[in-house]
């Protein structure tokens, strides 16, 4: 397993449910930068980690309605590398008692500050996120440069079968499935083409144009069965969350978004075996009913899905693997609208990483913060007062409840 | 002729693994204590952590339960785009990354009986034999 993925996560003990609540929300441009990263017209700067984040954490704050010195904790999750944290509390103009960087993709560095604040190491974090994937020519697969390096049990042991990449990964989990349940690739399609149609109703989604399923299957492999619409986008972003204790939290500028459940399960052996034989399934359901009991909550009472869109097809995975669907239903679910706007669970509704952003997973945490809200415009889903955000990789899943702080 | 490939994780342990492809033997390291199979090679039983570790023979047979074909050029051409892989799941227990040799992504049903055949390969660090699937 490589190290960047690996977080310290609090156990998820009820006493600490709802203990903290996100009170500001703060993101960058990820589709005008896509867009002027694309076009690199003369004097165009790249984004840098700073930049992003720093423009991300001032517009929390600003969502927040607190002033700088109610910050008193600030803690630094950057996936490819950044600033360490004190250096960065500088750059902010903040004095935080609890300074600290904390992992790096979601759902591990939510809980970990929820702990820290039940344990009065700081009642206000800032907590920001930021990488410049794009920018720094971040590669996935092969031995290029910019690509990554891992130990013996990632992908990159593979290299002389040819057998390289996270789609690598995602495809033999899809091929697995779709022979088992006799799914066909314009079955697989639907997801990818309603993640999209969220995203046309989100103008800070990269991708906003919807397609059709021939336009899918005429998009070109990466690795078959899954076509460059199943995978992921790379692009350049930032994220911040104001996390505050939830007593602290209650007289803001915004209904507070407690957060109420985590969980967390990782394949230990046999990774292959797991992922492609099983789903996943093992660890989803494990960590799944961990938040479920943490948050006091069960699977009727989730208005609102985000899912790990790494590929479309993990989508499924998690939302059959979560108890959402039956097992070899999800596609079916997807294509008869269950994941609409008005569908029995609305599924990443800003668009997800295949269309919306790929901040590993702290963009749907933002998403299911508006949403919770009401704030999602266009593309809010009515009368919500739980959500629920699962993270997944290859050999995890971490999922997050989030309730409305107004609810029972 | 042998085939260009991306380069093999090698040093201690891994030495050993190429060396019994050498010699025609697909073999995997064995815990003593829990006799559980780990791959790919670590240097401790990934199922408790013993370093009690001995290498066992695999018998060669196995059954592809997934499949996927390469077309973005990962490796440069090596091997050139698009080529197969399959996941072998081994009567003893593990899930093997490898290739077809004889078959192709559409001749492949679930569940497919195969057996264990070797390539002749090269990379950077010199010949090679990569232990490869064909139908049984």
């Amino acid at each position: 397993m490589a190290d960047y993925y690996t977080i310290n996560m609090p156990p998820a003990a009820r006493e600490l449910s709802r203990k903290a609540s996100i009170v500001g929300v703060g993101e960058s441009d990820y589709a005008a930068d896509y867009k002027a990263q694309r076009a690199r017209q003369p004097g165009y700067e790249a984004p840098t980690v700073e930049s992003l984040t720093t423009r991300a954490f001032e517009r929390a704050l600003a969502d927040s309605g607190l002033r700088r010195e109610d910050i008193d904790g600030l803690t630094c999750s950057f996936t490819y590398g950044g600033p360490p944290p004190q250096e960065m509390a500088q750059m902010l103009g903040l004095a935080p008692r609890y300074c600290e960087s904390n992992g790096n993709i979601m759902a591990g560095p939510l809980p970990v500050v929820c702990a820290a604040i039940a344990e009065g190491k700081a009642d206000c974090v800032a907590m920001i996120y930021g990488v410049a994937s794009r920018s720094n020519g971040r590669v996935f697969g092969g031995t290029g440069p910019g690509s990554l390096q891992g130990g013996p049990s990632s992908y990159y042991y593979y290299h002389p079968w040819g057998w390289s990449s996270q789609a690598a990964h995602w495809a033999l989990m899809a091929q697995h499935y779709m022979a088992k349940y006799g799914v066909r690739e314009e079955d697989l399609g639907a997801v990818a083409q309603q993640v999209r149609r969220h995203a046309a109703r989100n103008p800070n989604a990269v991708m906003q144009k919807p397609f059709t399923i021939e336009e899918y299957l005429a998009s070109r492999y990466i690795v078959r069965p899954l076509h460059l619409l199943d995978i992921c986008l790379v692009n350049d972003g930032a994220v911040c969350l104001i996390v505050r204790r939830a007593d602290m939290a209650r007289d803001m500028a915004h209904v507070p978004v407690d957060v109420a459940g985590w969980g967390e399960s990782k394949v230990t052996h046999n990774k292959l075996y797991f992922m492609v034989r099983q789903q996943l399934g093992p660890q989803i359901v494990q960590a799944g009913r961990q938040a479920f009991a943490m948050a006091g909550v069960s699977q009727a009472e989730i208005g609102h899905f985000e899912g790990y869109d790494a590929s479309s097809f993990h989508l499924i995975n998690q939302i059959e693997g979560l108890g959402f669907v039956p097992h070899g239903e999800g596609i079916a679910f997807c294509q008869s609208g269950g994941m609409e706007l008005d569908g029995r669970l609305p599924t990443n509704t800003e668009g997800g990483n295949l269309s919306c952003s790929y901040m590993h997973g702290w963009s749907q945490v933002a998403e299911s913060v508006r949403q919770l809200r009401g704030e999602a415009g266009e593309r809010q889903v009515a009368g919500l007062s739980y959500a629920m955000t699962c993270l997944a990789q290859t050999d995890q899943a971490h999922p997050l409840i989030f309730a409305r702080g107004d609810a029972a | 002729m042998s085939e260009k490939r991306a380069d093999r994780t090698l040093g201690p342990g891994h030495d050993t693994f190429w060396k019994f492809c050498a010699e025609g033997e697909l073999r995997i390291p064995k815990c003593s204590e829990c006799s559980g199979l780990t791959w790919p090679v670590e240097p401790v039983c990934e199922h408790c952590g013993s370093d009690a570790l001995s290498w066992q023979r695999m018998s060669g047979k196995g059954k592809v339960f997934s499949w996927c074909q390469f077309h973005q050029d990962y490796y440069r051409g090596a091997p050139p785009v698009p080529y197969d892989c399959i996941l072998v799941e081994l009567p003893e227990g593990v899930a093997f990354i490898s290739n077809p040799k004889g078959f192709a992504f559409e001749d492949i049903t679930p569940g497919m009986a195969v057996k264990l055949a070797f390539i002749d390969c090269e990379d950077s660090a010199g010949p090679f034999r990569l232990p490869v699937f064909e139908r049984a």
